[in-house]
């Protein structure tokens, strides 16, 4: 018997239904993650990660948004087919999500400790009592003395806030962690700290991770399998080696010739010309065309599909980098 | 030697709080030469913007001297000043609000021509087209409004407001960090040509060490208000000395696959450097600390042009 996947994401359609238009946010999206592995999702604003991170729980505000089509297998049972009461013992238990802004995910009026022990209380059928031992072990884990259990949010930096959400976010073990932006907010040296604590309670919980970012360097340091998006495509899916070291899409190549380089001297950056496509009015064909510097006639005359180029490497492009 | 374009000494903001006097920025020294880019990084609450507002007294100097051109700015009067703040401009993080969302493009470039130079009419908006060029924005956005444009370009028309007066100096105050990596390059190319046609001078910003090593010329690491390690760009990366650099470079998620330096990690946070004592204000927080860390230190030159305040190299 294979093992199942832990998520398989096929064909995923998802569109915002507004007062000025339809906004293509998710366009035939299809992805699959094994159990214990970290993907990188990489793209950059409005490209539709955190839209596809929604539709993983099933938390899209309907409407405006709207899922066209697609399948969204967690451990084999489809998401999308869900009642609420099936939805609840996923959300926050199996599957758990650390949104972007740690600012705001935290409740202001309640402590820190009865936030962590809610979740555990919820969903593992734990006595209040009990709950909030768990609460507490899980605080000490992410690196927080017991003491602050009955600290208000107010009460704790940037870099304690995000440790404290991850520990909401862990606190029941769940198969899948869906990290969005985990540490955009914070600087570099509590950054480097958030990502280590990350990666450690993974390993140790044996959870699956999406990693949300549009920073080549956090998934370069955390990530077996990586996939880039663009306008709610994904343009190129791979290991980690394969995208970084045998990058085929131009956007992606694109990608890592914006970024000025701290190791090396580099003597001018290349940008990719132009700008992000509105999501309203995409182009026809390859939506990265007008800007591609290998683009062809026929980029703007069909829609693409991906090429796999072998051991499970894959790239949307029809003229790629050899 | 030829007069440094700016340069400060001993140059100190406090902030009154609640808690006690806040050092927002202490005793920071350093000179800029005409057409030079001198990096400012460090984290959030280490006194960049501070710093970068002082010099443009936008905010009035608790301590020390600013010269600008060899003349002593430090207390100037309304008219010299307002001379002044048509030499040094500024360039701020976030498009999104430091531009006035009721003015169209033209008003927003027009503004400080109409207000400062007394253009009007035809010779205003050929300026305003003249900048808009120059910064590569296309004339068909001339009436538009901010918010009906992206971050990439809105950070254009504050560069190009920036630029409407001819200063020969400018505080790029992480004019980037908002912009996604794409967009991010075509500014950052942008304002390198600015530099090279119109010989500016800037003082560069940033939390983002690979986006200041690519434009300065000089670096300045600061830490809870204080400047820490100062030297030539390529020599920060080489050698960096001070610790919390070390540290900081070693925090840097390096987009290179094949890069397997081990990490430094730094323990604990930032805290905020109200009353501070004398000393290393990194000390609670190094790994190479001693008691001599608790005396009071200064920036020493350990080698040409490269300074670093830190005990283990004060001899
Ligand atoms: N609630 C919403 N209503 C309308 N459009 C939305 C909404 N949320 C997201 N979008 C649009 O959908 C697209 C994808 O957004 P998002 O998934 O947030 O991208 P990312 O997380 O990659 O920045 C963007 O164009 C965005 O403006
Ligand atoms: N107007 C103010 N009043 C009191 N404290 C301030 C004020 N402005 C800044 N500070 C404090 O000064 C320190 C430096 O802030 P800032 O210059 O904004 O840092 P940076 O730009 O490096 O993030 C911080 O501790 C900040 O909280
Ligand atoms: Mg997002
Ligand atoms: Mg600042």
């Amino acid at each position: 018997m294979s093992e199942e996947k832990t998520l398989s994401i096929s064909d995923l359609v998802v569109e915002y239904h507004t007062d000025h238009g339809v906004v293509h946010a998710v366009n035939g999206v299809s992805l699959g993650l094994e159990a214990r592995e970290t993907l990188g999702l990489v793209g950059e604003t409005g490209a539709g990660k955190t839209t596809i991170a929604m539709s993983i729980l099933k938390i899209l505000p309907t409407p405006p948004a709207k899922i066209v089509s697609g399948e969204v297998k967690f451990e084999g049972q489809d998401i999308m087919k869900m009642d609420s009461h099936d939805l609840r013992k996923v959300r926050g238990n199996k599957i758990s999500m650390i949104f972007q802004d740690p600012m705001t995910a935290l409740n202001p009026v309640f402590t820190i400790g009865e936030q962590i022990a809610e979740g555990i209380h919820l969903h593992q059928n734990l006595k209040k009592g009990d709950a909030e031992i768990k609460a507490m072990e899980m605080l000490e884990m992410v690196g927080i003395r017991r003491e602050r259990f009955t600290d208000y949010p107010h009460q704790f930096s940037g870099g304690m806030k995000q440790r404290a959400i991850i520990a909401i976010a862990l606190a029941c073990n769940p198969k899948l962690l869906l990290a969005d932006e985990p540490t955009t907010a914070l600087d570099v040296t509590i950054q480097a700290q958030v990502l280590d604590l990350i990666g450690e309670l993974k390993e140790r919980l044996n959870t699956a991770m999406i990693l949300i970012t549009h920073d080549l360097g956090v998934v370069a340091k955390s990530c077996d399998k990586v996939a880039i998006i663009y306008a709610g495509q994904i343009f190129e899916y791979g290991t980690k080696f394969q995208v970084y070291a045998e990058t085929r899409h131009p956007y992606t190549q694109g990608l890592f010739d914006s970024l000025p380089s701290i190791n090396k001297e580099v003597p001018r950056l290349k940008p990719i010309p132009g700008l992000m496509p509105n999501p309203m009015d995409l182009p026809a064909g390859c939506p990265f065309h007008p800007r591609c510097p290998r683009a062809m006639a026929e980029c703007s005359e069909r829609a693409i599909n991906p090429t796999d180029l072998g051991d499970g490497h894959w790239v949307r492009c029809i003229n790629p980098i050899n | 030697m030829s007069t440094p374009l700016l340069e400060v000494k001993e140059l100190s903001k406090y902030f009154e709080t609640p808690y006690g006097l806040l050092h927002a920025v202490d005793h920071v020294n350093f000179k800029i030469d005409r057409g030079k880019t001198l990096g400012v990084v460090g984290e959030s609450g280490c006194g960049k913007t501070t710093l970068g507002r002082t010099i443009l007294h936008l905010l009035d100097s608790t301590r020390g001297k600013i010269f600008f051109e060899g003349e002593d700015i430090t207390h100037v009067n309304r008219k010299r000043l307002k001379e002044l703040r048509a030499q040094m401009q500024i360039i701020f993080q976030d498009p999104y609000s430091s531009l006035n969302p009721r003015m169209t493009i033209s008003e927003t470039i027009g503004e400080p021509l109409r207000l400062v130079k007394n253009l009007k009419g035809e010779e205003l908006s050929r300026e305003v087209r003249r900048l808009m060029d120059v910064v590569g924005l296309a004339q068909r956005f001339i009436n538009t409004y901010p918010h009906e444009l992206d971050g990439g370009r809105r950070q254009r028309i504050g560069i190009a407001r920036a630029l409407a007066l001819n200063p020969k100096f400018i505080v790029c105050d992480e004019p980037v960090s908002a912009l996604d990596v794409s967009i991010q390059a075509q500014v950052i190319n942008l304002l390198l040509d600015l530099q090279d046609e119109w010989g500016l001078t800037y003082i560069f910003i940033t939390h983002d060490l690979s986006v200041v090593r690519y434009l300065s010329d000089e670096i300045c690491v600061m830490y809870l208000g204080q400047v820490v390690e100062k030297c030539d760009a390529d020599e920060l990366f080489r050698n960096p000395l001070h610790s919390y650099t070390q540290a900081l470079l070693s925090a840097i998620p390096s987009p290179d696959i094949f890069d397997k330096t081990e990490r430094v990690l730094l323990q604990g946070e930032l805290a905020s450097p109200v009353n501070p004592k004398p000393g290393c204000r990194f000390y609670p927080r190094c790994r190479n600390g001693c008691e001599d860390c608790l005396k009071p230190l200064e920036l020493v030159e350990v080698s040409p042009g490269h300074h670093v305040a830190c005990h283990r190299y004060s001899f």
